[in-house]
């Protein structure tokens, strides 16, 4: 045999060797006591102070704990804390640390490290967000290991749901300051369940039990998150068995495979909102026209159409089972209304009122769909909407300059679901994350930010969030949904705010 | 010989120098021309304005656009890339840490392409005339219409899903872990001596590197049977016939050394781009490289890592061609004293 045809066919068998034969290491868990989890983003840093990124929480609860957390039905509950309180006039918080927590290298968590978190990393220069969502903490006494006293400058009525919310996780000062803010970003420490033991940015990382982890002893032992970004990766994972879950699974994808005897498939409501954020001037500064658009929505039909009936038409910026939620209030959908009021101002389907919206395309499930969907509703009663799709980017930068069309549609996470995190930061005209300026709903929710007492603030919050739809003010759509497909005999517990964590799943 | 070699590398070099300037100034201007907010993009839901006007003054970026190049392009002959936005980790770092996988994962695409390519090539060239000639090359016609990203998936359902035959997600096995000497995977896993790893190494590189080549594949093809069908009439191939040079001989001795060169320009070419392919494939393979940070970084709208990772890419496609215009000079003793 001449050499040539040896060495061709030596490439030709190896190729269908490599091709055909089985894994050399298993693809997926073979114990039970670990798995693979196929997650569409990644952590960016380890430093969980750096950034306030909702779906990167649960990445960062996989390793760091928060002085509170969250239980499944989104109520606080101790974590790093066992006690917390906050004086009447919402400048102190007191908080009682755990005595049996501890830091991955086996040092015991103090309240120092609390001190050093919430106060000292600002000082040191370090750039995270943790020091802008905390700039009025004026000092904090560390009178025991285990007591921590914030004292702020400024009442912060949110200061306790904010202990639980976006990149408030406790970090440990000794390593931080050891290793340099950079070099935490790489090597992370916590004291939560889980230890990175390898992390490969944009590809893998892998996390293994702490033994002592202070909390109940995770049983899968062994955590392994591929970043697969794309949606139809993470379906062909789950599908093939090389991944155990996958989360944020297109919803065709979650009722096919949910099909399969292996594979279950869920679409639950999260705390987060879609909702269509309203200019307070231009053709919306006509309320009649503001409440015409608002009625002329049918938001059931765009869930059953989207979201397979699970996502929760709202009529507040305040989902069910948040404190903020006011159930008697319905904001009903009515075209002939709708007909009636812009027929007041002037405008019919003969005389359309033209304005413009603005949607991103591919930053939350389906969202380009719902504002097609909404400008052809708007079209049946009058309303003329010229559609541009915009980056989120984009949104900032148009906000900014006031230059958003009449009404954007957007997404809003919160995963405390404290009625200030939604009807306060969309709807406060000088906050950065609002589009409407007026300020006879804005100078009420203004008032709200400084109402420390709880029942009064939550009161007032669901008066405001009714008063706010009542007028156009915001358009709540849809109570969003999140999905996730995962082997059958996989026990996964479901959190109300989305959150992923492993620690508290077992296989059956 | 060496001395020619050389003499275009320095000349490249003298070409290539302006031409990254030119790439910086483009890119730069034209991503703050973009009407977006990076830094609104990184606040916490509470932010004031005050919050978002102090970290535009700290980033520059209320600087006019040339006052920010200029200190940029300052920074970058220190070698200092910037700080990325997202990631707060310095470009530089970043970029280091992800180019390995995409020089790996883009040689192996070549390697695929060059493979697949040039055989397949002298097949379209063999079948002239036949009937099976016109299937080949509707099929090559529907290989290169497809575009990288969706070979990716296809190939994922097929070889991923359908068959269950390879893995598609990372660079190794999900109990796999290699310690990191070089950053280039294969070579470390060589270097600990780790061969099982090696092997999955492959075995995870084979459906990526794949997807990156199906697309030049169609084009080496085409251009081979073209140049081949041009020099086939020559007078040294009728002379070599003539001598009885068997016809296989013929085609691969005489023909191809000259059919290649053509063929050689194009790769060089094709693998700048499937370089830059690498972006959705690294994506949907969840590959640790430039492409998949570069992503990243786009829909963060990071602007340090995107202005950073552009001008790497810009440097790869030169130094590719570069290499292609050394190897010319190698395969062609004719363009030496030409050039």
């Amino acid at each position: 045999m001449r050499r040539r045809t040896l060495m061709t066919g030596f490439a030709v068998g190896a190729a269908a060797v490599l091709a055909v034969a089985p894994p050399l290491a298993p693809e997926a868990k073979a114990a039970k006591d670990s798995v693979v989890i196929a997650w569409q983003v990644d952590p960016q840093t380890w430093d969980p102070n750096k950034r306030t990124v909702p779906v990167r929480q649960s990445l960062y609860k996989m390793v760091y704990d928060q002085l509170i957390t969250q239980a499944p039905d989104i109520k606080l509950e101790a974590s790093l804390a066992t006690k917390w309180s906050q004086s009447a006039d919402g400048k102190t918080v007191t908080l009682d640390i755990r005595d049996n927590a501890y830091w991955h290298d086996g040092t015991k968590v103090t309240s120092a490290d609390v001190k050093y978190t919430f106060l000292e990393r600002g000082k040191a220069g370090h750039k995270i967000d943790l020091v802008r969502i905390w700039r009025n903490v004026a000092d904090i006494e560390t009178p025991t290991p285990t007591r921590a006293v914030i004292k702020l400058s400024k009442p912060m009525a949110t200061a306790i749901p904010w202990l639980a919310f976006l990149a408030n996780f406790v970090v440990p000062k000794h390593h931080v300051e050891k290793v340099g803010a950079d070099g935490f970003a790489d090597k992370p420490m916590g004291s939560g369940p889980y230890k990175v033991v390898d992390y490969q940015r944009n590809s893998r990382i892998v996390l293994e039990a702490f033994d002592k982890y202070w909390g109940p002893k995770p049983k899968i032992r062994k955590v392994t998150v591929l970043i697969m970004k794309d949606p139809s990766a993470r379906v062909a994972a789950v599908q093939s068995g090389r991944v155990d879950f996958a989360p944020d699974v297109p919803i065709r994808e979650v009722a096919r495979l949910d099909k399969m005897s292996a594979l279950s498939g869920r679409i639950f409501p999260i705390s987060r909102v879609i909702l269509l954020q309203i200019r307070s001037d231009k053709a919306f500064a006509d309320k009649n026209v503001r409440l015409a658009a608002h009625h002329a929505i049918n938001k059931k039909a765009i869930s059953q159409a989207l979201y397979a009936g699970k996502a929760v038409p709202l009529s507040i910026v305040a989902p069910p089972g948040t404190p903020g939620y006011v159930a008697d209030f319905e904001f009903p959908y009515d075209p002939a209304k709708s007909k009636a009021l812009l027929a007041k101002s002037g405008f019919s389907t003969d005389k359309p009122l033209k304005i413009g919206m603005a949607s991103f395309n591919g930053n939350f499930p389906g969202d380009y769909d719902i504002a097609r969907a909404i400008v052809s509703m708007w079209k049946k009663v009058g309303i003329e909407a010229k559609l541009q799709v915009i980056e989120y980017s984009k949104y900032f930068e148009l906000n900014r300059g006031n230059k958003l069309p009449e009404a954007t549609l957007y997404s809003w996470d919160n995963a405390v679901g404290d009625p200030e995190m939604f009807t306060g930061y969309l709807m406060h005209p000088k906050l950065p994350f609002s589009a409407w300026k007026d300020m006879d709903v804005g100078g009420r929710v203004m008032k709200l930010f400084g109402v420390v007492d709880y029942d009064k603030r939550i009161a007032g919050y669901k008066k405001v969030a009714v008063y706010a739809a009542s007028q156009g003010a915001v358009m709540p759509l849809l109570q969003s949904v999140t999905t996730w497909v995962h082997k059958s005999d996989l026990g996964v517990v479901q959190y109300n705010n989305g959150w992923v964590l492993p620690h508290t799943w077992s296989w059956k | 010989m060496s001395g020619e070699i050389l003499g275009i590398v320095l000349r490249r070099i003298a070409v290539a120098i302006p031409l990254m300037l030119l790439v910086s100034i483009l890119v730069f201007i034209v991503l703050r021309l973009i009407p977006a907010d990076p830094v609104a993009m990184s606040m916490p839901p509470n932010a004031t304005n005050e919050d978002i006007e102090a970290l535009r003054r700290e980033m520059g970026l209320h600087l006019p656009v040339m006052h920010q190049y200029a200190i940029w392009l300052g920074h970058i002959l220190e070698g200092d890339l910037g700080r990325s936005i997202a990631f707060g980790q310095p470009v530089f770092k970043l970029i280091g840490q992800s180019l390995p996988a995409t020089i790996e994962l883009a040689a192996f695409g070549a390697l695929f392409a060059t493979a697949i390519g040039l055989p397949g090539g002298i097949l379209l060239f063999r079948l002239r005339g036949r009937p099976s000639e016109q299937a080949v090359d509707v099929g090559s016609t529907l290989m290169m219409s497809i575009p990288e990203f969706l070979w990716a998936l296809f190939l994922i359902l097929v070889f991923g899903v359908a068959f269950n035959l390879l893995p598609f997600a990372g660079r190794l096995p999900p109990d796999m872990t290699i310690p990191k000497v070089t950053g280039f995977l294969l070579l470390d896993c060589l270097l600990t001596g780790d061969f099982t790893a090696f092997l999955e190494a492959i075995r995870h590189m084979l459906l990526p590197a794949l997807a990156l080549a199906l697309g030049t594949v169609p084009l080496i093809m085409r251009l081979l049977r073209s140049s081949l069908l041009d020099v086939i009439g020559e007078d040294y191939v009728t002379m070599a016939r003539l001598r009885g040079v068997p016809e296989r001989r013929v085609v691969n001795r005489h023909a191809l050394r000259n059919a290649l060169l053509p063929t050689l320009s194009l790769m060089g070419v094709q693998f700048g781009f499937l370089f830059g392919g690498t972006l959705l494939v690294e994506v949907i393979y969840s590959y640790p490289g430039l492409g998949n940070l570069m992503v990243e970084a786009v829909r963060n709208t990071d602007l340090p890592i995107i202005q950073g990772a552009a001008l790497v890419f810009a440097l790869a496609v030169l130094t590719i061609n570069l290499a292609v215009d050394v190897v010319y000079i190698v395969v062609n003793p004719k363009l030496r004293r030409a050039r």
